[in-house]
């Protein structure tokens, strides 16, 4: 490790200078690390601040600074230097602030602070990015659908080459078998032609987009920057390279003889909400029984929809398209008469127009209700409805019923990953492609996959085509950083990367198995092969590993133990307890800033370590702290299950299971399981957190002082 | 299980009921804000929600034979809180004039009555048959010397041609009712029996007589006053047109100036002018708080104030001696004819079509 020459920079601005004693700092700094290039400014991060740093910088030899100013969080710009490693002390949002002024336990926190922020410099090497030589920045869409197709002309109208999939022999996917489309303008009460045409023209012109039509593809391996796919057009064996890949293989329709109640199968006039489509295509609507002209329909909505067995979720476009088949049916027959049953109405934002627009025909009718059962009645369909708007059972008698089915995603396995984590994108719910909800929706656990229509949630043309347009967005955002040999969403420029040191592995896989975006793959003997460009750098692989083998240059088990090392514990427990605290650098150290800038009072006793995930948490960091003399460890992350908030998916969820583990071994210690404990916080509950840490801090005074200190 | 009828929607009839009302009835979204805000809808089945589906789905039979439309009174908080403004208040007032023409017997004088282009033969008909019978009676002639009305018309001739057209009235007022009445019962058939017919009765009446739905309606209370004024002042001179026709045969006729009976009468009439006047003006300039006015309603409110008028302008041509004073005293003729024959068949007969319906719900126990 090379040698640091530390300069630290400390604002006296913004209350600080007036709540804490910046000489007995400077005492430490010279006396505990002999650093003697100690400078304080009355307001940093201003212009003449930051030529003082410049200055410094050109005429020094430092190659570590330390600021000990606002948080991290703030004036992140400003205070960032080329070539030099910066840390940043949080002494206003986290010292000052939440803390009583001149105060002999602010004092030391500050102090420790400082001790842990040399500490960590002295333990860390700036990150020397990952650079894939062979790099490739073209893009793989897969899918020709609407959504597919979007994808791929607005990637290349931004210049990047691409390679459109398409299994069946035409593009255009669903979107082209519709007669008309939903109204997608102004003044949103006309069936349009469909969009999806003038589409496939643009794209079979492109000289930057080639489309391979009847393929599949047989295997994708690598990572972002540098995917080899391997292809298969009618046995025809092919073979690209892309940079990353927009994954829009779209939806199939619900299978509609699973609702037994609609009779699909049995009556010839009872159709899906598809098959309408082609019998609009033919002009008059025909009965597919007899091929007599329609004169009354009823559409059924939500057809196995919102229905705990079936589908429970609204799949967003049958409102729109029941709409619209009702205009084919009222346009092609003036005397026909169309009824509607729904359990809602959905037509979100423009589309009440056109719900409105439809009602405004006499001959349309519309009513809440559930088919309660469906007969034939001589040519023409008998159905009873109840619980009806019109306050009782009806019966409808209609020559055709058309069931709005639901969507659900096609099978992502179709990408054939060779990952050693799945075929697929795992998904959380109903088969969709998991993400951040919340921060991420394009995000898959998959770096540089990008999910986008009906595959990643359903959804009608008008939303597949701005859902292609921001997963293209990321897509291109993925080469760029990739290039860079920067991370992706959410630690965005990050350029650390886990590194292994092999020699020490055992093999127990639980890197490979407990990353939850697949990025290592292994070795027959289950070694780990990291794939540097699909890590987040969540470090959650840090957190599991036994052996302590794998770090980041920045972040690392040495810098965080070196950072517990540094804080001095007090021999009187009465009075000065230490807790420590891993704080999740997504949600919870904000919140913590957060409680500063609104001057929330908690107690002075806790020393705050970030960290990249509360996953990223190491067994090991638990003992140090213990046997360094804390009284008690806090970690907070963020919410896990099945809403979970987690930046990088299960983090919290695995803390929670490493804890369990770590308090048994507590207990066989004779330490109280109390002493380790796990909170989730949200990024809003910056109130609860004086809650949280004043009474964790009581709990432990009750429980009295860490055996092992001064030992 | 109940025989549930095949729905046939009567697409007619939605038409018709969208352009008498003028409200974009179809646009109903069924929320249910009308049937929240409504003072008066029952928490069993509320109006006017339903009504609004049915309007929509065009059930003509389930409509016009519905209580709840009468138990209405017309406020307007539906219409004002419609997020769609479908205007429920507007359909409610258009389904009680599409009752009146579906039930009053004989059926083709209420649609002859209903139609603007009749009106001339509306007015001319009573006119004419007026006119024959005093022609008949004294010759047509006008009286010289003191304005005593009866040369011109004697009482007793008067009052026996008008008892018969009251009565012919009453006896078509049967039918209608007969058949109206079947229908409540078809639409909402009693689940309970709460009172007896004649309790049912005396609560109507004692509802009516105290107004006490009406003042409920607070979005525009003005309808409280002048619909009791009218009220009262209506029914105090029916008593007094009864107690004339008695003075007539036993006592001595026109009866003096401080009669308390003529005293009662005047009162009466200013009280009518008042609340008309107050009616009249409202409607004329408050459009979004009294709803749409149609012909329906104009004919109604017009030939009753235009009959007050005439009446007050009676009296005081008799005792002022005036030079038309029976010109006048023949207009007034004709204006009651116009009121009160025709009465089942216009806006007049909410009286009767409302008061059976409140019976009707009295005895069900439909609050």
């Amino acid at each position: 490790m090379d040698i640091k020459r530390i300069s630290i920079y400390i604002c006296s601005g913004c209350e600080i200078g007036n709540s804490i004693d910046i000489d007995t700092l400077k005492d430490i700094s010279e006396k505990e690390f002999q650093i003697t290039y100690f400078k304080q400014h009355p307001n940093l991060c201003s212009k003449n601040g930051i030529e003082l740093i410049k200055n410094d910088l050109n005429e020094t030899s430092a190659n570590a600074i330390i600021i000990a100013a606002c948080s991290p969080r703030q004036n992140t710009k400003t205070f960032s230097f080329d070539d030099v490693i910066v840390e940043r002390l949080n002494f206003r949002e986290q010292v000052v602030w939440p803390h009583e002024a001149n105060d002999e336990d602010t004092q030391m926190l500050a102090e420790d602070i400082l001790r842990m922020g040399i500490a960590k410099v002295n333990s860390i090497i700036k990150p020397i990015p990952f650079i894939i030589n062979d790099f490739c920045a073209d893009v793989l869409v897969v899918g020709g659908g609407i959504t597919g197709i979007t994808s791929a002309i607005e990637a290349a109208k931004t210049g990047y080459k691409v390679f459109l999939i398409e299994k069946e022999n035409e593009l255009g996917g669903y979107s082209a078998k519709l007669h008309k489309q939903i109204p997608f303008r102004y003044p949103y009460i006309k069936i349009e032609e469909p969009l999806v045409f003038e589409k496939i023209k643009e794209i079979e012109n492109h000289p930057k987009i080639k489309v391979f039509k009847s393929t599949e593809i047989k295997e994708i391996g690598g990572q972002p920057g540098e995917f080899s796919v391997k292809l298969n057009t009618n046995g025809n064996k092919n073979s690209l390279k892309a940079g990353a890949i927009v994954m829009a293989t779209g939806w199939k329709l619900y299978d509609a003889s699973k609702l037994s109640v609609f009779g699909y199968g049995n009556f010839n006039n009872v159709v899906t909400n598809l098959e309408m489509e082609s019998l609009a295509k033919k002009g008059k609507i025909l009965k597919p029984s007899d091929g007599e002209e329609v004169k009354s329909a009823l559409f059924i909505q939500c057809a196995g929809s919102r229905d705990q067995e079936h589908l429970p979720y609204c799949s967003n476009y049958c409102c729109g398209t029941a709409l619209k088949q009702i205009k084919y049916l009222r346009e092609a027959n003036i005397d026909s008469n169309a009824f509607i049953v729904y359990k809602d109405i959905r037509t979100q934002g423009h589309y009440e127009n056109f719900y409105k627009e439809i009602q405004n025909d006499n001959r349309v009718f519309f009513t809440k209700g559930e088919v309660k059962s469906i007969a034939e009645n001589e040519e023409k369909l008998l159905i009873t409805i109840d619980n009806s708007l019109l306050n009782e059972e009806i019966q409808l008698e209609v020559d055709l019923v058309v069931l709005a089915l639901g969507m659900t995603p096609a099978n992502s396995a179709e990408l054939n990953l060779n990952y050693r984590m799945g075929k697929g994108l795992p998904s959380l719910k109903y088969d969709f492609p998991d993400s951040h909800f919340i921060c991420f929706p394009y995000e898959t656990r998959r770096t540089g996959i990008y999910a986008a229509g009906s595959l990643r949630s359903p959804m009608d043309i008008t939303a597949s085509i701005e859902d292609a347009c921001g997963a293209t967005m990321k897509a291109i955002q993925c080469i760029e950083a990739t290039k860079r040999g920067e991370s992706v969403h959410p630690r965005s420029g990050d350029r650390s990367y886990p590194e292994l040191y092999l020699e020490r592995c055992t093999d127990c896989k639980r890197c490979t198995e407990e990353c939850p975006f697949g990025a290592y793959d292994e070795t027959e003997k289950g070694t780990p092969l990291p794939n540097p460009s699909r890590c987040r750098r969540c470090g959650i692989c840090l957190g599991a590993c036994p052996e302590r083998i794998i770090n980041f240059s920045d972040f690392s088990i040495n810098s965080v133990s070196s950072m517990i090392k540094a804080v001095n514990i007090p021999d009187e427990f009465e009075e000065k307890p230490r807790i420590l605290v891993f704080v999740c650098e997504n949600d919870a150290y904000p919140a913590f800033d957060m409680a500063g800038f609104k001057r929330l009072n908690y107690s002075s006793f806790v020393r705050i370590i970030p960290v990249r995930c509360i996953g990223s948490v190491n067994k090991v960091w638990i003992s140090d702290a213990l046997s360094q003399g804390f009284d008690g460890i806090l970690m907070i992350g963020c919410k896990p299950g099945d809403d979970y908030q987690c930046h990088f998916i299960h983090g919290s969820e695995l803390n929670e299971t490493r804890g369990e583990n770590i308090s048994e071994t507590l207990e066989k210690m004779m330490l109280e399981p109390e002493r380790l404990k796990t909170e989730f916080l949200e990024i809003n509950e910056y109130n609860k957190i004086p809650e949280i840490i004043n009474n964790y801090v009581e709990t432990i005074e009750d429980i009295g002082p860490n055996p092992f200190k001064e030992m | 299980m109940e025989i549930v009828d095949i729905i046939k929607p009567d697409i007619d009839f939605i038409e018709k009921l969208s352009k008498d009302s003028g409200a974009p009835l179809k646009q109903c979204m069924q929320c249910g804000t009308c049937s929240v805000v409504c003072k008066l809808s029952p928490e069993d089945n509320p109006f006017p929600r339903k009504e609004m589906i049915w309007a929509g789905w065009g059930l003509k039979e389930k409509l016009l034979g519905d209580p709840d439309i009468w138990l209405c009174h017309q406020c307007g908080d539906c219409t004002t809180y419609c997020p769609r403004g479908v205007k429920p208040g507007d359909v409610f007032s258009s389904l009680r004039f599409m009752s009146y023409l579906h039930y009053s017997k004989p059926k083709f004088l209420a649609a002859f009555l209903s139609k603007i282009q009749n009106l001339p033969f509306i007015i001319l008909i009573p006119t004419i048959i007026i006119l024959g019978i005093i022609y008949f009676v004294t010759g047509l002639e006008i009286p010289p010397g003191e304005i005593i009305y009866s040369k011109f018309f004697p009482h007793k001739q008067l009052n026996i041609s008008f008892s018969i057209l009251v009565l012919l009235t009453i006896f078509g007022m049967m039918f209608s009712i007969r058949n109206f009445l079947k229908d409540l019962k078809k639409n909402m058939p009693p689940k309970k029996i709460k009172n007896t017919v004649l309790k049912s009765f005396f609560e109507a009446f004692k509802e009516i007589l105290s107004h006490r739905k009406f003042n409920k309606c607070d979005n525009n209370n003005y309808r409280y006053s002048a619909h009791l004024m009218v009220f009262y002042g209506f029914i105090t001179l029916l008593f007094v047109t009864f107690f004339a026709i008695i003075s007539v045969i036993f006592f001595q006729y026109p009866l003096t100036f401080f009669n308390p009976i003529k005293i009662a009468g005047n009162l009466a009439a200013v009280s009518l002018l008042i609340g008309l006047s107050t009616m009249i003006f409202k409607r004329l300039t408050n459009i979004e708080l009294s709803g749409n006015s149609t012909y329906f309603d104009w004919i109604f409110l017009i030939s009753l104030y235009l009959l007050v008028i005439t009446g007050v302008l009676v009296e005081i041509a008799r005792f002022d001696s005036w030079k038309f004073a029976y010109h006048i005293y023949f207009v007034h003729l004709v204006l009651v004819w116009v009121v009160i024959v025709y009465l089942p068949y216009t806006k007049f007969g909410h009286m009767i079509y409302r008061f059976t319906a409140l019976t009707y719900c009295k005895f069900i126990g439909r609050e």
